[in-house]
């Protein structure tokens, strides 16, 4: 106890130094005066009595300063003085001091980065209250080993009648046609198609999260199918709404029917999934038959269905307890239903970050690539690190002379160590802000990186207290990585310097050793690797760009619908379809419309099943070809090029013989050598009806841009109907300026039928590009920062010669070197180990290059441009980062170099 | 706080008595000075000022405390108490002293 009160009287007087001082003076005072009264109770006159009580009493000011260093406050000076110094060096050399801030806040930055990426992947719980109880329930098929969701009917039995669980809710993915009137309803309708979920009315209530404004539906509100209600999530609300605080009661329509919105999902509730789309609206299971019209089987289903199922444990009983009870479950199931569920056992998988798919998502590979992202940014660190620990022995190497001077005049080890390692924290700190910059920018990394879909995905990674955490720690190890090295090395110091005359350190003492020599080489090599890679990349973008797709991408405009989520059937559709084109098209400004899907560079393929025969590499003689659904005119409206035959026509009707365009490809396929006009296929399988051939069209490319185009049909959607359809506008002049006019159209045949995916074809194109972007992107990050990097370890490392050879440099200079052969002296080991990195690097390079030429569009592997700008810019790097320290060299007094040592 | 045992001498037996007058009751500084000239009927009187670092020392260490309290004469002055952990000290204190002055002894009188 008293230790403990000894210890904060101790630090009261580190941290309030003024009381401990008046203290301090009070005690002296009091005892001086005592003791001079007690000397004039014996007879001496009060000038004596006082002299005589200062003589025992000793040195005052020596007591006080005893006094005041045991209590630390030299200590705190010394930090003050340390500060004060380290702050001036910086100044001194703000070059370096940049240098040392860039590179380490990339440094921490990129580790905090993909930290906040594998926290989010790995370690975030479920947003749900205690999550460590939630499993998710699947079924595996014994004989298959196939992992499925549930349907609805086991769903409820092993709700209500197994016992394993507390309880269990379910949820299925949906698109949703939203209809979002204005807050007065009458008012303008803003229209999209959204991500939601269908999710039994317990949802909510098995998380057991709080909403953030309203309240959650739940099974007591309605009976199911009476009850029409949508919680939204914050995104929605925010975006959607404008965060209108009185959301609640707020009609919207949902695929035609009218909703009432409850609740707001709390902040950062994206749903349950890790990889898949954002919802922004969650719908009960009760009103699936308005929400996907058609459908019946939702409230029923067993042997496996669409529902992904998840629980909570009973309370007390672990997850070994609960899935040997699902699993005894499952056996009861199968002897009610044999037919469905007699191979099915139950599987539980816990919570952990989201309730993905075990087949699609597998937790080893998330793992692994998480490790390996994370090992990366450390070694890439370590090796800034490296290169600092470098720079930093460079230079206190130069100042060897003022360490000497410093301990032969007394000055503690623990002191000098101390203030080298004040320097690198001070250095450091810069670092720390550009990485916590850095972190603040995750958000809008990621939606860089991530590709933009129909639905929003990501992993929403975000810097929470766990991510900071970490990252204070890798600065804190990189600090004193980069920091302790040299401040140790430096302490070790002579405290003689070696005389003059001895000649033995001339030259070959301290050169840098092989490792730092190797590090600057590898560095050098990786860096030319990614450079030439994110190069390779830019210009086949650029390539890419300029390429013919086989249509013409200028002036398109597009706009999608869907209207089977509006309850259309296929008569009420095709009318539809029919007004719409008529309307468009008289429109000024409009060249040609049509409609089609899937578009070039949509979010969704389609593909449909011929009956070709030997053709095939099936066993049943079908092949599945890529397809389109459009209505006529759609070679003109898309701008692709007839080869041969015709678009089609209003003529090509249901009732009219069954007729497909398909590409260059197909035709050369399906029938080598022969004119693919008038030839038929059977649609489906063998016994399917046979489409004729009436018209070739050039191949065009529909998914990635970088691809070869592969072989395309179009089928007419009056003899093939599809409800979601994209309308394609070829307009004269302005695309972008057409769209709103477009939307008038629509909103005036059906005000409450919403559109989607406005784009110009231009600005879709570009989107297909974004996966090559990234890539191109990240490549030319990390080249530049390889770069970045070994520059500084090429200079550390000639600086760190100049420095220890500079008695030498005198010598040759008072020889008659002239400051040319000095420059060429000190530049050689630099440029010799730059050109070693240069030519690894273009050898790996090279092969990298070949490696992903499958990747790369318009120009070869060997791409001159690239390989030549490449080495050439790092060439120069290299000569600049061993010139600059070597010019030191050249400035130097040959009288003060020869005295140096 | 580890202690240090190495052998000061001086630092050493200016803590032992401090611990040994406080050990007769609270006081303060000079107090404690008056006792040990006392107790060493006048012959420990010089240098009375390093008694201060020395109490800063032991009560940083927890062996002693301090507080404001007034004199008999009504001033104001800083009053030392040994802790109970400055008790045990005291005791280890006064053993390790003991062991010190008969090896000395020892030696002084091995060489007469």
């Amino acid at each position: 106890m008293s230790r403990v009160e000894g210890l904060l009287a101790r630090l009261r007087s580190v941290f309030r130094p003024s009381d401990a001082e008046g203290r301090m003076e009070e005690e002296f005072r009091f005892h001086l005066e005592m003791e001079q009264a007690r000397l004039m109770r014996d007879g001496l006159s009060p000038e004596a009595a006082r002299r005589q009580a200062l003589l025992t009493f000793g040195g005052v000011d020596a007591h006080r300063e005893t006094m005041r260093d045991e209590r630390g406050a030299r200590w705190l000076d010394d930090l003050g003085a340390d500060l004060r110094y380290a702050l001036r060096a910086m100044r001194r050399s703000p070059g370096y001091a940049l240098a040392v801030a860039l590179t380490l806040g990339v440094g921490i930055g990129v580790n905090g980065m993909v930290v906040g990426y594998v926290n989010a992947l790995l370690f975030r719980p479920v947003a749900a209250k205690d999550p460590d109880q939630l499993v998710a329930l699947f079924q595996r098929d014994m004989r298959t080993g196939r992992i499925g969701e549930l349907g609805y009917g086991d769903y409820r039995d092993y709700r209500e009648r197994s016992g394993a669980f507390a309880d269990l809710a379910g949820m299925s993915g949906v698109p949703l046609n939203a209809a979002i009137p204005g807050p007065s309803g009458a008012e303008a309708v803003a229209g999209d198609m959204v991500w939601g979920e269908i999710v039994t009315e317990n949802y909510f209530s098995v998380l057991g999260m709080a909403p953030a404004a309203g309240r959650f539906f739940q099974e007591t509100d309605a009976p199911q199918g009476a009850n029409p209600f949508v919680v939204v999530s914050y995104d929605c609300w925010r975006r959607r709404f404008q965060a209108d605080p009185n959301i609640m009661g707020r009609v919207v329509r949902l695929n035609g029917t009218e909703f009432t919105i409850t609740g707001v999902a709390p902040r950062g509730f994206r749903g349950l999934r890790m990889f898949g789309f954002w919802p922004e609206m969650w719908v009960p299971i009760g009103m699936h038959a308005v929400i996907e019209p058609g459908s019946t089987g939702k409230l029923q289903g067993r042997g496996g269905g669409d529902l992904m199922v998840f629980g909570r444990m009973r309370p007390g009983v672990d997850r070994a307890q609960t899935t040997a009870a699902a699993e005894g479950f499952a056996r009861q199931l199968a002897g009610w239903f044999p037919a469905t569920n007699a191979d099915l056992t139950a599987m539980l998988i816990p919570a952990g970050v989201g309730f993905d798919h075990p087949a699609y998502v597998k937790p080893a590979v998330l793992v692994l690539s998480s490790a390996l992202g994370l090992v990366g940014s450390l070694l890439i660190l370590a090796i800034i690190c490296a290169n600092l620990a470098n720079l930093q022995l460079a230079r206190a190497a130069a100042r060897s002379r003022e360490t000497a001077i410093r301990l032969s005049l007394g000055c503690s080890r623990g002191r000098l160590t101390r203030q080298l390692l004040v320097e690198s924290a001070v250095l450091a700190l810069p670092g720390c802000a550009i990485a916590l910059a850095l972190l603040q920018a995750n958000q809008l990394t990621e939606r860089y990186l991530v590709p933009k879909l129909q639905f929003e995905v990501g992993l929403a990674a975000r810097t929470d207290a766990r991510v900071l955490l970490f990252t204070a720690v890798v600065a804190l190890l990189a600090v004193g990585l980069f920091g302790l090295v040299p401040a140790l090395r430096a302490s070790r110091a002579k405290v003689v310097p070696p005389p003059a005359s001895a000649g033995t350190t001339w030259g070959s003492g301290n050169r840098p050793t092989r490792l730092r020599r190797s590090l600057v080489v590898i560095q050098l090599a990786l860096s030319v690797v990614l450079l030439v890679g994110g190069m390779l990349f830019v210009r086949s973008l650029v390539a890419a760009r300029a390429m013919d797709l086989g249509f013409d991408t200028r002036d398109r405009a597009m706009l999608s619908f869907n209207v089977g989520l509006q309850g259309y059937d296929e008569r009420r559709g095709q009318a539809f379809y029919d007004q719409v084109l008529a309307q468009v098209r008289a429109l000024p400004g409009v060249a040609n419309a049509a409609l089609a899907r899937p578009v070039p560079f949509d979010t969704y393929g389609q593909t449909t099943a011929w009956y070709v025969g030997e053709l095939a590499n099936s066993r049943d003689g079908t092949t599945r070809i890529p397809t389109s659904i459009a209505s006529d005119g759609f070679v003109a409206a898309l701008g692709l090029r007839l080869e041969d035959g015709r678009d089609f026509t209003a003529e090509d009707s249901a009732n009219a013989p069954p007729v497909m365009v398909v590409s260059r490809t197909v035709a050369t396929r399906l029938w080598p050598g022969r004119n693919p006009l008038g030839q038929q296929v059977r649609y489906g399988d063998a016994e399917g009806p046979l489409v004729t051939v009436v018209g070739v069209v050039a191949d065009a490319k529909f998914a990635v841009i970088l691809d070869v185009p592969g072989g395309h049909l179009y089928l007419p959607v009056r003899q093939h109907y599809r409800d979601w359809q994209t309308l394609v506008v070829h307009t004269r002049g302005d695309a972008a300026g057409a769209l709103p006019r477009l939307e008038r159209v629509l909103s005036g045949l059906d005000p409450a039928l919403p559109t989607f995916g406005k784009i110009t074809m231009e600005e879709a194109v570009a989107g297909g590009l974004s996966t090559s972007r990234t890539a191109a992107t990240i490549a030319g990050f990390f080249g530049v920062l390889a770069l970045l990097i070994a520059s500084l370890g090429l200079y550390a490392l000639v600086a760190g010669a100049v420095a220890e050879r500079t008695r030498e440099i005198g010598v040759r200079m008072a020889l008659g070197s002239t400051p040319a052969g000095i420059l060429r002296l000190m530049m050689r080991e630099g440029a010799r180990l730059g050109a070693i990195g240069l030519g690894i690097g273009l050898v790996g390079a090279f092969g990298v290059a070949r490696a992903m030429g499958g990747l790369l569009f318009g120009l070869s592997p060997g791409d001159p441009v690239t390989f030549v700008a490449v080495p050439v810019t790092l060439g120069v790097l290299v000569l600049v980062a061993t010139w600059w320290p070597a010019r030191r060299a050249v400035r130097l007094d040959p009288v003060a170099a020869l005295r140096s040592e | 706080m580890p202690r240090s045992d190495k052998p000061d001498a001086l630092r050493g037996s200016i803590d032992l008595l401090i611990l040994k007058a406080l050990s007769l009751g609270p006081t303060h500084g000079w107090g404690i000075g008056l006792r040990l000239q006392e107790l060493s009927r006048g012959q420990l009187d010089a240098n009375q000022g390093s008694l201060y670092p020395a109490l800063q020392r032991l009560e940083h260490r927890g062996d002693i405390g301090s507080e404001w309290r007034s004199t008999e004469n009504n001033r104001r002055a800083r009053y030392y108490t040994i802790t109970r952990q400055g008790r045990r000290a005291l005791g280890e204190e006064v053993d390790r002293w003991n062991r010190f002055a008969a090896a000395i002894s020892l030696v002084l009188e091995g060489g007469s």
